[in-house]
């Protein structure tokens, strides 16, 4: 019995098998055998039946994004600071840790676990096992094989050798300074006093002394310098990825390729995807790394390859209209278009992103060494306005400077009265207060204020439209001006204007890389705001340090206070969005860290 | 004429090294470095990055390195690993030597790129669609201006001419979009952007595929674009040069012995008119191949034309010398170009 019914399936596939061989492309009527179980037996009936449509014609596996103008700069872990280069190479490479491009919860990486010693300054982290080195060999993704033909594993002195290799001042590294303040002995290898001419010894002795060491081939040991929440996040950036030695310096077997390592056929990586070509100006291709085993925080791409452009916003978008992309972002130029037509506005989305705009003061020129008179320029911003009318992109007017969403970062909902708001009636009595203050009988006597910004039509549109709302509201008129970027930049550090603007992305999640790094006493923009609050500075090192995530960020919360309201050192003014179109087949997620993890994106492979 | 040629290019020479001070004089004499940043980075990562591409060395050092880089031939015996030791001309002279010369030094924005190999890879791709475009431009261009002239005041000239006006005045970066849109987004006759070569090339800047519709549905829209706006200043003026030449003495003389219309037109008339026309080609020929920013850009081609706009952006200072010098070289060669080919319209001139 049992038997006779798998010899009726038999029957059924070889004749379904005969079926699709049959399939002429039109469909036509045709007389076939169908077999029937019917009550355990086989019956073979004789029907006239329309074949099964032919088989579909199947899109091919291929993801086609763009970058953006102009050349990939890098993709060596130890020298890539913009999108670009970061992206290729957290989609060829994995830090120990893994920052959830959604959540910003951070994940285990190539490190499976870790232990904290009691101090919270050492961690030991047991790396996975089985992860190959590989590399793209003109058709194929293999693994590299060291001196004795045996498979190279990801190591972790591939680590120590990465995060030394970052720090040396032979690398120059541009990033090295976020591990410069977090690991013990990084900076004083980074910032060596005539590290030229040090003797071999002297520069080993540096090295050494960097506080990341391998204690077996998967275990490394990593000190850092205060015990802070956000050390997990920094040793999971790129600039503390797995390098490989062997192709940088060379070894036994392997040709040294020194800063040409990273160009396709001599490039080794370990990660989701490997570069498979890369022509440069042109466009960059990754393949799914057929080696890497999946992980929970980096799954087995289910994409085989990834083609990115290097395009302008417009002819890039003129390429996904043409079909040729399958995701980009969207010119303000065809912003409106965009909204209004039917098929597009659907594929429309606008998710938020880590950049904050903002405009500073120059606390220390008249009129802006008034606290009355900045906050009364503050309020005067109507930056819903702003964002419905000039920069179209769905922005979300800021009330403080650290990015919602960012670890620590106060949020909208738990601290909806923080901040600065858009205030024309508190504007014009802070205004009231200013005048009073100086004594000043009318508005003429208010010194000039100039309003610089960086040229570029973006940052334009945005100073004459706040420009016109000073004047609306306050009756100040402001000299608006613009410098080339260098320029401009070269201005703030030397002479900031009474207000300027600048904008500030995330390079990990924490509200200390915002509120803390930017603007507390030694922050970047110390000698453009000349503003100096200590209290302000305490509150944000003494949250740097304190593991209650809600008391943590009720005290980001109190130094925004202080920073945008009670001192108005700033104006906050909107908190960036990413304006994208995707086409419906694309299974995407969107990330709010700057880099997308592509490993997670799919394709709807049959055709419409 | 070879001894003219020759105290020509000896003059180049002393050009390009002008040229080369000015530049390096004006790029350091702006405000602003290599390494200002948004985020602004701390002193001792920028000391590291100084260091590394001699930045903190005094100007004159600096300048006389650069020279030393690209004008005095080395012979070694490894090969270079890094990209600093990277050489234009690399010739293997037997055994283990190596002749090597011209480094043009790093490209501080490309970190994984020289000057030397953005000029290998962008030069040609500008090259290919500079020369298209010229012949578009000639081939529409001079016939145009020549019928206008010959048939001035009728319905040819008029319509020709305003041709030429509306080319003139419809910039690339107008035409461009409006060609991406038709042919490549609602069409869908060719691609909107990208450009069908890639290295390796053949003589440094011929496309493997030249013969196949791969590399010239690319080429079409762009090169159009270029050749356009170039035929209506070159057919303006061949126009206007000819109507001047038609009513010279020697033509009337030329009639008047009886040659033929035909010979009178192409072997007095056309050839005398062409000076002006060529004298405009030289340097519109060393631009167009040197890359043109905007078409690049609205195109999405990967030539070397971006180039001279981020350099200075970017203050990449070995980039901006690298593409100024090398433009130079393309425009004393044009004029040169240019000066022999008066000797070959005009037998009157010579040069000795």
């Amino acid at each position: 019995m049992f038997s006779k019914k798998w010899s009726v399936l038999v029957v059924a596939l070889i004749v379904s098998t005969l079926l699709a061989a049959c399939a002429a492309p039109t469909p036509e009527v045709v007389t076939v055998e169908v077999t029937k179980v019917v009550e355990g037996e086989t019956v073979v009936e004789v029907v006239t039946a329309t074949p099964p449509p032919p088989p579909q014609e199947m899109r091919p596996n291929i993801l086609y994004l763009n970058f953006g103008p102009g050349d990939v700069p890098t993709i060596d872990p130890a020298l890539s600071t913009d999108t670009s280069s970061v992206q290729v190479v957290d989609e060829i490479s994995v830090g120990l840790t893994r920052l959830n491009e959604v959540s910003l919860a951070l994940e285990p990486g190539m490190a499976e676990s870790w232990d904290v010693s009691e101090d919270g300054l050492t961690y030991v982290f047991h790396l996975r096992q089985g992860i190959p080195w590989v590399r793209w060999n003109g058709s194929a993704v293999e693994e590299v094989l060291d001196c004795e033909g045996n498979v190279r594993y990801v190591k972790a002195q591939d680590f120590d050798y990465g995060i030394k290799r970052t720090g040396n001042p032979d690398t120059a590294s541009d990033y090295a300074y976020v591990l410069g303040f977090a690991i013990e002995g990084f900076n004083e290898l980074n910032a060596a006093e005539g590290w030229a001419d040090l003797t071999a010894e002297e520069k080993q002795v540096l090295l050494d002394g960097v506080a990341a060491t391998a204690l077996d081939d998967y275990t490394l040991e990593v000190t850092f310098t205060t015990p802070a929440i956000y050390n997990l996040n920094i040793i999971g950036l790129w600039v503390a990825h797995a390098q490989p030695r062997w192709i940088i310096d060379g070894d036994d077997c392997t040709t040294a390729r020194g800063d040409r390592w990273t160009e396709p056929g001599f490039n080794q990586s370990y990660g989701p995807y490997v570069l498979k070509e890369w022509i440069h100006d042109s466009s960059l291709t990754i393949v799914k790394n057929t080696l890497w085993p999946g992980i929970d925080s980096v799954p087995v791409p289910q994409v085989d390859e990834i083609r990115f452009a290097m395009l302008d916003a417009s002819p890039a978008f003129a390429e996904y209209e043409a079909g040729n992309l399958d995701s980009t972002g969207v010119p303000l130029a065809d912003m409106d278009r965009v909204k209004a037509d039917p098929v597009l506005s659907q594929e429309l989305t606008i998710a938020p992103s880590g950049c904050t705009y903002y405009y500073g003061y120059n606390t220390s020129k008249p009129p802006m060494d008034n606290v009355h008179m900045r906050r009364a320029l503050s309020h005067a911003v109507d930056r819903q306005g702003l964002v419905d009318n000039v920069t179209k992109g769905g922005q979300e007017p800021a009330q403080w400077f650290c990015r919602p969403g960012m670890a620590a970062c106060p949020t909208m909902q738990d601290h909806p009265d923080t901040g600065i708001k858009s205030d024309p009636e508190a504007a014009k009595a802070e205004l009231q207060a200013y005048l009073d203050d100086m004594g000043f009988t009318s508005i003429d006597q208010i010194p000039e204020i100039v309003l610089m910004y960086n040229t570029s039509e973006g940052h334009k549109r945005i100073a004459e439209a706040i420009a016109e709302m000073w004047k609306e509201t306050l009756g100040i008129q402001v000299t608006v001006t613009n410098q080339e970027w260098k320029v401009y930049l070269k201005t703030l550090q030397e002479d900031s204007p009474q207000v300027w603007r600048l904008g500030w992305c995330l390079d990990y999640p924490d509200a200390n890389n915002w509120t803390r790094e930017v603007f507390a006493i030694g922050g970047n923009e110390e000698t453009a705001t000349q503003w100096r609050n200590e209290t302000f500075t305490k509150i944000c090192e003494d949250a740097a340090v304190e593991m209650d995530p809600v008391k943590r960020q009720d005290m980001y919360a109190q130094a925004e206070q202080i920073m945008v309201y009670e001192d108005a050192a700033i104006i906050p003014i909107y908190w960036y969005t990413i304006v994208n179109v995707t086409k419906p087949y694309v299974n995407r997620t969107y990330s709010q860290h700057g880099h997308e993890a592509y490993e997670k994106w799919s394709l709807d492979l049959e055709l419409e | 004429m070879g001894r003219y040629i020759m105290r020509r290019l000896m003059w180049m020479l002393l050009v390009l090294f002008l040229i080369s001070l000015i530049t390096f004089a004006m790029e350091h004499a702006v405000p602003g470095g290599p390494f200002d940043r948004e985020k602004k980075l701390p002193a001792e990562i920028i000391a590291n990055l100084e260091e590394r591409y001699h930045l903190d060395e005094p100007y004159w050092k600096q300048y006389a390195l650069y020279l030393y880089d690209v004008l005095v031939p080395r012979i070694t015996r490894q090969k270079p690993t890094s990209m600093a030791e990277e050489t234009m001309i690399n010739v293997k002279l037997g055994g283990n030597y190596y002749l090597r010369w011209m480094n043009f030094g790093p490209s501080y924005t490309s970190r994984s790129r020289t000057v030397n190999d953005i000029i290998r890879e962008q030069l040609p791709v500008s090259i290919q669609l500079g020369l298209i475009s010229m012949l578009i431009a000639l081939v529409i261009g001079l016939p145009m201006g020549i019928l206008a002239a010959l048939k001035q005041n009728t319905i040819l000239d008029y319509l020709g001419m305003s041709v030429a006006i509306f080319g003139v005045s419809v910039p690339v970066v107008a035409m461009g979009p409006v060609l991406v849109w038709i042919f490549g987004v609602t069409l869908r006759w060719l691609p909107p952007t990208g450009w069908g070569a890639k290295p390796p090339y053949l003589l440094f800047f011929i496309p493997r595929g030249i013969f196949s519709w791969g590399f010239w549905r690319y080429a079409i829209m762009p090169a159009f674009a270029v050749g356009t706006g170039f035929s209506a200043i070159i057919a303006r003026l061949s126009r206007a040069s000819l109507l001047q030449v038609i009513h010279e003495d020697y033509i009337r003389t030329a009639r008047a012995k009886g040659l033929s219309e035909r010979v009178v037109m192409v072997r007095h008339a056309l050839r005398n008119s062409l000076i002006p026309v060529v004298t405009i080609l030289g340097p519109m020929f060393a631009a167009v191949l040197t890359g043109l920013f905007v078409v690049e850009s609205v195109f999405g081609i990967p030539g070397l034309g971006k180039y001279f706009i981020t350099s200075i952006t970017n203050r990449d200072y070995p980039v901006i010398m690298g593409t100024i010098l090398l433009y130079a070289i393309f425009v004393v060669i044009a004029n040169v170009v240019v000066d022999i080919t008066y000797a070959w319209l005009d037998p009157r001139i010579r040069y000795e």
